[in-house]
């Protein structure tokens, strides 16, 4: 009994642990090769900056029993078709003024973050927003100054963050853009703003 | 040793003296993490409460940071804890190892006053760079990263020169390597992309392999230290089933990212990944499940520190209950669809972190309040019947216990109404936070946060007060070291 | 690849994946007591908590839409084979882990 099973010894269990590990990990990088072109701007999964310049719906597809975003007609951001760099630095003005007003630490993007206020994935095609041809103006008027909006009777405050003019814009492009990511139909049965014509 | 009862630092040796530091800073920021946290829990309940003063966003990023750091420092603590009795070498670099305690300190002293006073920047990269970079659980500025990386490098140093000065064991060995894949995957948070899939694509390597596979090495290190410290078993066995627990741990955690990756933009095929080590997940609990009883039957041993033991014993049922059956309850993503981002994750969240690293921290606590005592008595029959640490080990239970039954009848509330039936609308969102279930679920969470605070401050008047003047020895264990 | 829960079955998925977790533990706590104290009483209740582990993971997989796509049901299958082995498999390794020490430590406990 003094000599122990090979598969209860020390030596074995040592081995099997640096193998497991590398071998999970070096999974994980190759997984991660795979992963990231698919989620790269351009892609089909996340689309480039630029399709900001057209209408983006949230239609239900059948095969994949969930809804998933289907890029429209053309319908540009403020009524101005951006090139893929005046789109990018808009919606990088944007990301950037989320991230340095520490949006995530109420919202939830892409369903992560905190939970004191409502998910930002798909406001863009928020019902809240009344009809498309308000919307860009509510937006921007909404994340200027929230102060004295709706939700102040619904249990909730949102401060005004001296966000300018030019950064609400950059937000709005950034929500817009944010829309048009398949996330594997989160949030699931949302019920988008009216977009037809 | 002569000073028995009194707290007296020649009672350590160099390393513990590091050690006590991290877990007075520790003890400081987890009562600010309760404090922070009681303040946005009132949020909940009263909008207008330090409303354009100190708002929800800022109070919550204070709470969630002092959690990430007091553990953080709980287990730097922890390491320099054993680091000089596991290699049987004095830290070498010690002197360098106070400083770099003084500047990490510092700057998490900067960063949470920068957090409070300035708060928001414009929309720009300097923002990022000097006030709060804006992802959950990494806000801390660029500057500060740059800082965390060069101090815990330092850290690595003192530890991995000590371990091959002195003596070079299994724990060593784990030890190391996982202290350098901690601070490895940090890099990972550390630049900016537009593109938030990419972003959170990696911003969920340093957040879940942290908490899910590193943290968890990391706490099984300190566990097989503790085992044979607290019950005296042997190294051999101890060092086999941690390299047991750290090939099923990182055989389920580093793929069970996966689960993080099903709604941020990355492919189906993340699901059928995050589902079968979803399936896997609980494996370890079991082993472990058995392996105690295995344990407790094979020795019936005396422990010489009930205190640290009953918080080993919280943290077993702590895991098992906030990782295991909190997290597969919602971790299929056929369910998940719907709970992913609400009160649910909240509920998940802080019995997972209590019960994994909050509970083994502080029972690392008691086993250093002991030895600065100069290794007194702390098993039965403590004046007053110990009711203080008991006290606060229950107030302290039952109030996280409390706080995620809470969340967890607001988070089925949100599920079933913004989720389910409204599609997660705006609109959606707001039926269900003015429902009454949901309302008074946040009521008895800011309750037993409030029972969780005095808890916190029974805790800490035991720690300041057991074992003084005491003049009974602890009680000897088996030294199988 | 997968198909979203229905509102109606929330509770049923959210009982059963937590009963799945509670039983498994319990399966595993009442077998090894069982080996411990050699006591082959509480072996059947040991298979019984592993029977209603078994019932919650079927009533889980249908409310879950799980038996609709074979990816899932292997998962299932997987699930329930590797719950039952893995109780075995961890006391054959405690019995072979702790097999030196019985031999070399027991004598010199001092307590």
């Amino acid at each position: 009994m003094a000599t122990s099973q090979w598969w209860a010894s020390e030596s074995f269990w040592r081995k099997t642990a640096i193998w497991v590990t590398g071998g999970s990990f070096i999974a994980l990088i190759l997984l991660t090769m795979d992963t990231i072109p698919q989620i790269s701007t351009g892609s089909k999964r996340v689309p480039a900056y630029s399709v900001i310049n057209y209408r983006i719906s949230y239609k239900f597809d059948e095969t994949r029993h969930v809804q998933v975003p289907v890029i429209g007609a053309k319908e540009p951001l403020f009524g101005k078709e951006l090139n893929e760099e005046e789109a990018e630095a808009l919606v990088k003005l944007g990301k950037l003024t989320t991230q340095s007003k520490n949006c995530m630490n109420c919202h939830t993007l892409l369903g992560n973050g905190a939970y004191y206020a409502p998910d930002l994935t798909k406001s863009w095609l928020d019902q809240y927003w009344g009809t498309k041809e308000v919307r860009e103006v509510q937006m921007l008027e909404f994340i200027k100054d929230p102060s004295d909006k709706v939700h102040n009777s619904m249990g909730r405050r949102m401060p005004k963050l001296e966000i300018t003019d030019e950064e609400a814009r950059g937000v709005v492009a950034f929500l817009k853009w944010m829309s048009s990511i398949d996330t594997n139909g989160f949030p699931y049965n949302f019920k988008s703003i009216e977009q037809e014509n | 040793m002569a000073t028995l009862g009194m707290l007296d630092s020649a009672n350590l040796n160099g390393g513990q003296k590091l050690a006590v530091k991290y877990f007075t800073v520790a003890i400081v920021l987890f009562g600010a993490q309760i404090l922070f946290g009681l303040l946005s829990g009132l949020q909940y309940l009263y909008p207008d409460f330090l409303y354009g003063v100190l708002d929800f966003s800022v109070n919550r990023m204070v709470h969630i940071n002092a959690l990430v750091v007091w553990l953080l420092y709980g287990f730097l603590g922890s390491v320099y804890w054993l680091l000089e009795e596991e290699s049987q070498h004095e830290v070498v670099g010690l002197k360098l190892g106070n400083l770099i305690y003084w500047v990490l300190t510092a700057a998490v002293t900067v960063v949470v006053l920068v957090y409070l006073f300035v708060q928001i920047g414009p929309g720009k990269e300097s923002s990022i760079w000097l006030i709060n970079e804006g992802r959950e659980y990494i806000e801390a500025p660029r500057w500060a990263d740059i800082g965390i990386v060069v101090s815990v490098l330092v850290v690595f140093f003192n530890v991995a020169a000590t371990f091959s000065k002195g003596r070079y064991t299994g724990i060593a060995g784990v030890l190391v390597l996982d202290m350098l894949a901690l601070f490895g995957i940090y890099l990972a948070g550390m630049f900016y992309t537009t593109n938030i899939s990419i972003d959170q694509y990696w911003w969920w390597w340093v957040i879940h392999l942290w908490v899910e596979a590193t943290w968890e090495v990391m706490v099984a290190c300190i566990m097989a230290y503790g085992l044979m410290k607290v019950l005296g078993v042997s190294r051999k066995i101890v060092e086999t089933w941690l390299y047991i627990e750290v090939a099923l741990m990182f055989g389920s955690g580093i793929l069970g990212l996966g689960h993080h990756y099903f709604w941020i933009g990355t492919p189906e095929y993340w699901f059928s990944i995050g589902g079968f080590f979803s399936a896997l997940e609980p494996i370890p609990l079991v082993a472990m499940v058995v392996h105690a009883v295995f344990d407790a039957g094979a020795r019936h041993a005396k422990n010489n520190n009930h205190p640290a033991m009953a918080w080993l014993i919280a943290h077993a049922f702590g895991n098992f209950f906030g990782a295991g059956v909190w997290g597969f309850m919602h971790t299929l993503p056929q369910i998940n669809l719907y709970t992913h981002g609400t009160q649910w994750s909240a509920s998940h969240g802080h019995l997972a972190f209590f019960g994994a690293y909050a509970t083994i921290i502080i029972a690392m606590f008691y086993l250093g309040i002991q030895r600065w005592r100069g290794g007194t008595w702390m098993s039965g029959d403590l004046p007053g019947n110990g009711w203080k640490w008991k006290w606060a080990l229950g107030l302290l239970n039952l109030g996280m216990v409390g706080m995620t039954v809470a969340m967890l009848v607001s988070g089925y509330v949100q599920s079933q109404i913004e989720r389910a039936i409204e599609g997660s609308t705006w609109m959606g969102y707001f039926a269900a936070q003015i429902h009454p279930w949901f309302v008074q679920g946040m009521w008895w969470r800011e309750v037993f946060g409030v029972m969780f605070l005095v808890g916190f401050v029974l805790l800490v008047w035991d720690l300041l007060t057991i074992g003084k003047g005491e003049s009974r020895k602890m009680i000897e264990v088996s030294n199988a070291a | 690849m997968i198909e979203p829960a229905s509102l109606g079955n929330f509770f049923t998925i959210f009982f059963t994946s937590a009963m799945v977790i509670m039983l498994g533990a319990l399966y595993a706590l009442l077998f090894a007591f069982s080996r411990l104290k050699g006591d082959k009483r509480l072996m059947p209740l040991a298979y019984l908590s592993y029977a209603g582990l078994l019932i919650s993971t079927l009533f889980l997989a249908d409310a879950a839409n799980l038996l609709k796509h074979p990816f899932w049901t292997v998962i299932v299958a997987f699930m329930l084979v590797g719950y039952l082995l893995a109780p075995h498999a961890i006391w054959h390794l405690c019995v072979g882990t702790h097999a030196a020490e019985h031999v070399e430590v027991e004598p010199i406990k001092n307590y």
